[in-house]
């Protein structure tokens, strides 16, 4: 997509120098025409004048990052003077003084590029496509037996579109890894970025590099509920796209995962029109899944050695086994329900032993906290985690190419969300180290950094896999595209690992903050007023930051999506039931099933619907009958005696 | 530059002394000094009319002329000169902004050939500057001889001036003037032209005596004289009247002050205040850093910056330039 043939262009600048403004090997001064399509985070291209003897002289490239005008006027009080103290009369002058327009460029790269040398006071052109790329050393990675250039957007300047690309070595591993987008809410498009470079990735991923699935995690409203619905482009859109060479196409292989609602028959989220319902698949953990992260759910006050071998003990020696609880009772302990009958057995046993308080050198204090810690969670993520110890998960083992999986947690309990984004991508590590995932390479999406991994605070357990995976994912090829509104309050070393840095509109407090030090007062203001669409890209091949821009996503916004595909009200139980049925098998006949689960306690049914929906059975309304079992009658509640108040002073029941 | 000026190697080659003292530039064409006396075309005496600023035409050139000169080299105590002349024509438009429209330089190589020895002499009239001989009369002691090329680099800037200024006089457009820093009167293309003005900042000339003569020097800011006929010219005939750019009270007598010069026809006489108007809408923007601000309007010190610009640089003046060479 490189035009390699562009028309020499006449030069709009020349590099100048003095003693107190020289020019370096790293940065230089140009002036123009005050008429000039040069502004800050332009190319330029600097010729050195032939030496005459063949030799063509050196070329450097550099990129403007500070602007400068002024006029021949050696002091305001003479403009005063001039206009006799009138403002107006100022910009009646019949001559316009003599102004410049004098450009700072830091060099990109010089050729040759040994020995490092001075900018050579030449001519200065604006880049061609070229120019640009070779300014951005993406020669090295579009040319060759196995080109690695991922689109990332187009650097435009002066009428200029040049596509520029990403190293997928440094994007995706294993040479770099990561991408970190920050910006301001609603201006700096983080997630339409992100869905633009997914598709770009799942389009120009290299064939020799494997296969590659993305998993994102929408912790916000309907963003990524709809990324297998197009969107509407404009012909500007359409057009960027084809300079890209990317397909304007939704995604076409995307798979949606939910948690159930507390009702644990609807799903929670806003993909439940009835046209998009179907292809959203439970996302439901029981106890083995949960207890393996439980550290998750301990506090910082919680975390201690016992609370750790407590329920290492739960999960070694309690879990999946028949455990006599040493009070006469035998336990199998499957599901939520399971552990608090041996938790209500032990405590209960202690107590009218009252013999000690310690139970298996474990003492009755840690195992309330924990009982509490393991309750509170069954409690507060109701549909995401199962009391019935039947789970629904994501295809570990048989994860797609070029295939996102969206895990839907804008309306989870900020602990639920925790506990998925910590056990979802311990799993992808782990499959990832046995290599028996599916796919080579993973990108994990994630939104709000800040609150996953901020700056300060306790040192969770999420932000410690962050950690983690920023500083060793890229050799595993788990790939971290994480996104918030201020790159200050996230750890450093989660973002400082991030090889690929992408800024969006920013906020003028966060970018006087010191990590923003290196950038020119000019690229600040850039980057404050930046355009819709325009992000300011860092990568390692770069040696300055650039400006692109990039085409809206070709699949459906979130908000446009819930315009077009308006969520559906909940459904009344047994409606729930039988869509997921439906969904399982077309033939299920809704009467029957209404029948069938009539009067029948709705844990019961749950249940059954669980191991349906494990099951996957050829006959889904026989599977259920079975799964039901027979029809028991329940038990009416007893009416309980009230007590009236002995001295019915006033109504207040307190 | 460095081509250029590799001739007065050659004359040191040929046995010249080198040297390296650059004297004062000169100021620009200055009036001449001369008492001259002068014919009132407009009133019977001096008198001084109200002037405010104003609009001018759409299209205007400026002219000016720069000259450089240094001694490169002394052929026993006989100084060989190397002088440097240009001038340039900017006409400003419609967007208020100064384009060149024409201009001119020239090298020059300035000695009395005839007091040069074979070897030197033949050195300087290779060197593919312009050579000007200074003839025998102006031998002497040195100090004439740097006199008489000074006044040679002079005429030759004035020469170049004149050659640009009717050059572009010439072709200018129906509603087009011609701005001319110094005299009009140097050439009759120009005195002639009904769009031609020359303005003059320095006042050596007398025209006046007594009352006139206070009248027309301490004419007060924003106003002009009466239109009179300077005498005692030995070129070409012009009209003239005096306008006051900014009050002089509080500074000198002639601050602000400028004597313009124009056609010497009566459409002179009723324009002379339209004129005016115009040329004191120019003190805006103010001409500084250069000290003659006061008197020197925005456009013209814009050419000279350019012509300064363009000149050769081992031509100014430095700090260390008359240092002791070492052997290093």
């Amino acid at each position: 997509m490189i035009d390699r043939a562009s028309p020499a262009s006449p030069p709009v600048g020349r590099v100048v120098a003095t003693e107190l403004k020289p020019a370096t090997p790293y940065q230089f001064h140009f002036w123009t025409a005050q008429e000039t399509t040069v502004g800050i985070g332009a190319i330029v291209r600097v010729e050195e004048q032939s030496k005459g003897n063949g030799e063509g002289g050196r070329v450097v490239y550099g990129v403007v990052t500070d602007a400068f005008a002024y006029s021949d006027l050696a002091t305001p009080l003479h403009d005063v003077i001039g206009a006799e103290g009138d403002p107006a009369r100022a910009a009646e002058a019949p001559t316009v003084r003599q102004e410049i327009r004098l450009w700072t460029a830091a060099v990109l790269r010089q050729i040759p590029e040994e020995p490092l040398q001075p900018v050579p006071l030449g001519r200065v052109l604006v880049a061609s496509d070229a120019d640009v790329a070779q300014a951005l050393r993406m020669d090295a990675y579009l040319t060759g037996a196995a080109p690695t250039g991922i689109p990332i957007g187009l650097y435009t300047s002066g009428g200029l579109e040049s596509p520029v690309y990403l190293d997928a070595d440094f994007l995706l591993g294993p040479e770099a890894a990561h991408l970190n987008i920050s910006g301001v809410s609603g201006l700096a498009t983080k997630t339409s970025a992100v869905e633009f470079l997914l598709a770009s990735i799942f389009q120009h991923f290299p064939v020799h590099k494997g296969k590659i699935a993305a998993v994102c995690f929408n912790v916000k409203g309907p963003d990524l509920c709809f990324l297998d619905q197009a969107g509407t482009l404009s012909d500007e859109d359409r057009r960027r796209y084809e300079r890209l060479g990317v397909a304007p196409r939704a995604f076409e292989r995307v798979r949606y995962y939910a948690p159930f609602k507390a009702d644990g028959v609807n799903l929670n989220t806003l993909r439940t029109h009835p046209d998009l319902a179907p292809t959203v698949e439970p996302l439901v953990w029981g106890l083995a899944e949960v207890l393996d992260y439980a550290e998750v759910l301990l506090n910082r006050d919680d975390i201690d050695a016992k609370a750790d071998a407590f329920i290492d003990f739960l999960s070694d020696r309690v879990l999946n086994r028949d455990f006599e609880d040493g009070f006469g009772g035998t336990h199998r302990v499957q599901s939520f329900a399971d552990l608090d009958r041996l938790f209500r057995a032990i405590i209960g046993g202690l107590e009218d032993a009252g013999r000690s308080d310690m139970w298996r050198t474990h003492h009755i204090a840690t195992i309330r906290k924990v009982r509490n810690r393991l309750s509170n969670i069954s409690t507060r993520c109701k549909g995401l985690v199962a009391d019935d110890g039947q789970s629904s998960d994501l295809p570990w083992g048989a994860f797609a190419d070029r295939t996102a999986y969206i895990v839907d947690l804008a309306n989870v309990d900020p602990l639920g969300q925790d506990l998925v984004f910590a056990r979802v991508v311990s799993k992808l590590r782990e499959h990832l180290e046995r290599r028996d995932l599916g796919v080579e390479a993973v990108v994990v999406f994630v939104d709000e950094l800040n609150k996953y991994a901020p700056a300060d605070g306790p040192d969770t357990y999420v932000k410690k896999m962050l950690l983690d995976i920023s500083e060793r994912g890229r050799y595993l090829g788990l790939v971290l595209f994480a996104a918030e509104q201020f790159r200050s309050q996230v750890h450093r070393r989660v973002v400082g690992n991030a090889g690929t840095q992408v800024f969006g509109r920013m906020d003028m407090d966060e970018l006087a903050t010191p990590g923003y030090q290196v950038l020119s007062p000019a690229t600040k203001i850039k980057l404050a007023t930046l355009p819709i669409g325009e992000l300011m890209i860092r990568h390692p091949h770069f040696t300055q930051p650039i400006f692109v821009r990039f085409p809206r996503p070709a699949a459906l916004r979130g908000r446009d999506g819930v315009e077009r595909f308006p969520p559906a009200a909940d459904l009344p139980f047994a409606e729930a039931v039988v869509r997921q049925l439906v969904r399982l098998d077309r033939g299920v006949r809704p009467n029957l099933v209404k029948d069938l689960i009539a009067d029948r306690d709705e844990v019961d049914v749950r249940r059954a619907l669980a191991a349906v929906r494990r099951a996957r059975p050829d006959d889904v309304t026989a599977y259920l009958r079975k799964a039901l079992g027979s029809r028991v009658a329940v038990d009416a509640p007893r009416a309980r005696p009230v007590v009236p108040p002995l001295n019915p002073i006033s109504e207040e029941p307190y | 530059m460095r081509g250029k000026a590799a001739w007065t190697e050659r004359i040191v080659d040929a046995g010249a002394v080198p040297a390296a003292f650059v004297p004062a530039a000169s100021g620009g064409r200055s009036d001449v000094e001369e008492i001259a006396g002068a014919e009132l075309v407009e009133e019977e005496r001096v008198a001084v009319h109200a002037v405010a600023p104003g609009g001018g035409p759409a299209t205007v050139s400026f002219l000016d002329g720069i000259q450089r000169w240094a001694v490169v080299g002394y052929d026993g105590v006989v100084p060989i000169v190397r002088g440097y002349v240009a001038a340039a024509a900017r006409r400003r438009g419609a967007d208020r902004r100064l384009r060149v429209a024409r201009e001119a330089a020239r090298e020059l190589a300035v000695a009395p050939l005839a007091l040069l020895r074979a070897g030197v002499r033949r050195a300087l009239e290779e060197s593919g500057a312009a050579v000007i001989d200074l003839g025998a009369e102006a031998a002497g002691q040195p100090g004439r001889l740097l006199v008489a090329a000074q006044q040679a680099v002079n005429a030759e800037r004035v020469r170049v001036e004149t050659e640009v200024a009717e050059a572009v006089a010439a072709r200018l457009g129906a509603e087009e003037w011609l701005v001319v820093d110094g005299l009009l009167s140097e050439s009759a293309k120009l005195a002639g032209h009904p769009r031609a003005l020359g303005v003059i900042k320095s006042h050596s000339a007398q025209y006046f005596e007594g009352a006139d003569l206070q009248t027309a020097l301490t004419c007060p800011g924003g106003t002009r004289t009466s239109v009179f006929r300077p005498r005692g010219r030995a070129r070409h005939e012009v009209y003239s009247w005096y306008l006051r750019l900014w009050p002089w009270e509080g500074n000198d007598l002639l601050f602000g002050l400028l004597r313009i010069e124009a056609r010497a026809h009566a459409g002179t006489v009723a324009t002379a205040t339209g004129v005016s108007s115009w040329l004191l809408a120019e003190r805006a923007p103010l001409a500084t850093p250069d000290a003659r601000f006061d008197r020197l309007l925005y456009p013209i010190h814009d050419v000279e910056t350019y012509l300064r610009s363009r000149a050769p640089r081992d031509l100014l003046l430095t700090a260390g330039s008359r240092l002791p060479k070492t052997g290093t």
